[in-house]
């Protein structure tokens, strides 16, 4: 069965399997969304349990990631409803002052795996250039990153500079990082705090769709 | 003392030789414009567009020409100057957790200003710590009082030279004011620098930091004291093997030379490390690991060839409470450290991987300090020691215990732990069974239960407080 051996070629991180598979699959006639459900985004979800149940390790997870998205790619622009603004979007980066974004790359490939689309603007970003982005993109999230406990200030300086422009309404925005809380989170007026990639690709994933709409309470 | 080696001679050239490889082929990302321009000016290949540095050999074995052995800490009270290498390790608090374990609930929560006017006190009077690193952040620090608000509590309280970073160049220099204001004029404080500044100016692998790297850079100009750690994570941020990160690790330490000398030769600086292998079961940071004292010792042996003091962030731990994991993650890796002769143990008080300072590891921190510094003074071989005389006078079946030989000895041989507990089960029991935390946090309760007699004067108090308007009290407040 295909859907299988797609979901075997994610396990096992092989991005060039995946590739093919998705390939021929498609080739057979299945439509787009059930190759995405059945074969792509099961074969991420089996990883992700794994990984929950500590039977591997995060390189395999990553690379797992990357092979659901060498797939995804021939998929994506098959899927009949898909419009970019219906899948949400997310931009995010690690803070001015702050040049880590080990956490970061993390959240962004297991985030990812929820089809969202992320932008993401790496290290040393600016209130400015969040605040611009965040303008021009108009995503549903902003998640922002900071390691050290010297930058993670800046975050209130991102979410001020938002509120200034009038672009914090209606975004949601998303903190992480090691010296983060959920406390911070609150007095910095952050809407969510998440402890690791796996609380934050949870969360995207059960409440997209109600984020995209604007319907349901989020969970 | 020998020390433990882990390399022969020509695997310690190689790290060497494998480092001025990367430096040279791979080189840096300089995201700093000022540190660009050094290592143009002196001989690097620099692209200015792409912010990338090339070392060639000759500029890294010119540099280290200019190093120095030794690295000193000034304190308020000369008494507390503390210069490295020495016949004792240097011991240091660990900085900047943003939480604390509060002493009266046992709870976790943001720490204050007040708490590291009390954790100064603390680390005044332990006489296994040499130096306050200031260990929490101020979450009440009043808007645009950052640093002010952790350096003022520290300074007021703690008479030992004080370390810690600031995250932008206005904070750096309202620290500075402050420095000069307690000094009694600029002058005097330049004599005597007791603000001591540490960053991590390089994020590896190999880029240099924006605003870190600014403070570095103005620090040496001013030739105030400053020096740098290097932080590398195996499987993160560098190879996932010791030897892959060791010399990542060495070629970044060797960069950040490299820029020091450039800019002050001369300029003393400590081979500082924190390498570590994070767990790739979850990505986590792993402070604790063995790998991380073994990591350490293979940097520490690199730091002997190139003749700088060694140490590090050394001694951490990834336990959230003072038990048994936090005991032997800080015994162990700074046993071996010690063993391997590094000098400094950023390794005081804090739990968590460096998120919660806890008073009662604090005092336990004092106690594994004080028997490292037992084991480094080591012992004292000569021929009086070896006490032929008194084995012949007591002959086989005396006693040593009346002796005047013993009774000169007694207090200082052995160190006499406050927290270890040497009773009878039954005693023990008598006193409700205390656990070593218990015990810990009854010695932090009697330390700061008395009024802190170090406490700046309240003439100098009155001259900061009318300085800079606003200020947090910074008194040492304690009560359980």
């Amino acid at each position: 069965m295909i859907f299988r051996s797609i979901i075997k070629s994610i396990a096992t991180g092989d991005a060039e399997q995946s590739l093919l598979l998705t390939k021929r699959a498609l080739a057979q006639g299945f439509p787009a969304e059930s190759v995405l459900e059945k074969g792509l985004i099961a074969g991420m979800d089996r990883v992700a349990e794994k990984f929950r149940e500590q039977r591997v390790m995060v390189p395999e997870v990553l690379m797992a990631s990357r092979a659901m998205h060498a797939g995804l790619s021939l998929v994506e622009p098959l899927l009949e409803n898909f419009e970019k603004k219906s899948t949400g979007k997310i931009v995010m980066g690690t803070v001015a002052g702050d040049l880590h974004d080990i956490g970061l790359s993390l959240v962004k490939m297991l985030v990812m795996s929820t089809g969202v689309e992320i932008i993401n603007l790496g290290v040393d970003v600016t209130p400015k250039k969040f605040a611009s982005v965040v303008r021009k993109e108009k995503p549903q999230i902003l998640m922002m990153s900071a390691l050290l406990t010297t930058t993670m200030t800046v975050m209130k300086e991102v979410i001020d500079e938002l509120e200034s422009l009038g672009l914090r309404k209606n975004l949601i925005v998303i903190v992480g990082g090691a010296p983060i809380n959920d406390g911070y989170a609150k007095r910095i007026g952050a809407d969510y705090y998440f402890e690791d990639a796996f609380e934050a690709r949870a969360f995207i994933d059960e409440n997209l769709t109600k984020i995209i709409t604007k319907k349901g309470r989020l969970n | 003392m020998e020390f433990t080696k882990l390399f022969s001679q020509s695997e310690v050239e190689r790290v060497h030789e494998a480092s001025l490889e990367i430096l040279e082929n791979v080189g840096m990302l300089v995201r700093n414009e000022k540190a660009l321009q050094i290592f143009a000016k002196n001989g690097c290949q620099v692209d200015m567009e792409t912010m990338m540095v090339k070392f060639p050999r000759d500029v890294v074995e010119n540099a280290r020409k200019s190093f120095v052995p030794t690295y000193t800490f000034t304190a308020q009270d000369p008494k507390f100057d503390v210069t490295m290498p020495g016949d004792r390790p240097i011991v240091v608090t660990g900085s900047s957790a943003p939480n604390i374990i509060d002493p009266k609930t046992g709870e976790e929560r943001r720490a204050t200003s007040d708490d590291i006017a009390n954790i100064a006190y603390l680390i005044n009077e332990l006489p296994g710590f040499d130096v306050f690193s200031i260990s929490t952040l101020a979450d009440d620090a009043p808007e645009g009082q950052f640093s002010l608000s952790r350096f003022y509590p520290a300074l007021k309280n703690c008479k030992k030279p004080v370390r810690s970073n600031t995250p932008n160049m206005d904070d750096l220099k309202a620290v500075l004011e402050l420095g000069a204001l307690v000094a009694g004029g600029e002058d005097e404080y330049r004599k005597r620098p007791f603000i001591n500044h540490h960053y991590c100016p390089v994020v590896s692998p190999l880029t240099f930091d924006v605003e870190s790297t600014e403070a570095v850079i103005y620090l040496l100009e001013q030739g105030l004291p400053v020096y740098g750690t290097i932080v590398p994570n195996a499987g993160m941020t560098s190879p996932l093997s010791l030897m892959g990160t060791l010399t990542l690790g060495n070629a970044e330490f060797l960069g950040l030379a490299t820029l020091t000398q450039m800019i002050r030769p001369g300029a003393p600086m400590i081979y500082a490390v924190l390498s570590t292998v994070a767990d790739m079961r979850t990505g986590a940071y792993a402070p604790g690991a063995i790998e991380t004292g073994m990591l350490q010792m293979a940097h520490t042996e690199m730091a002997r060839y190139y003749n700088v003091p060694s140490g590090g962030y050394i001694g951490l731990t990834n336990a959230h409470s003072n038990d048994a994991q936090s005991g032997y993650e800080t015994g162990m890796n700074t046993t071996g450290a010690l063993l391997a002769g590094a000098d400094l143990f950023n390794m005081g008080g804090l739990l968590g991987s460096l998120m919660a300072f806890d008073f009662g590891k604090a005092v336990i921190d004092n106690e594994i300090a004080l028997m490292l510094k037992r084991m480094k003074k080591g012992f004292e071989y000569s021929e009086e020691n070896l006490c032929l005389d008194l084995i012949a006078k007591v002959g086989p079946g005396g006693s040593y215990m009346d002796l005047d030989h013993t009774m000169k000895n007694m207090r200082t041989i052995a160190v006499l732990p406050k927290v270890a507990t040497r009773e009878m089960r039954r005693r023990w029991e008598d006193q409700g069974k205390p656990d070593a935390h218990s015990r810990a946090m009854k010695e932090a309760n009697k330390i700061l239960s008395k009024p802190n007699k170090s406490r700046f004067s309240d003439e100098l108090d009155a001259k900061v407080r009318g300085h800079f308007k606003g200020l947090v009290a910074g008194d040492a407040k304690w009560s359980l």
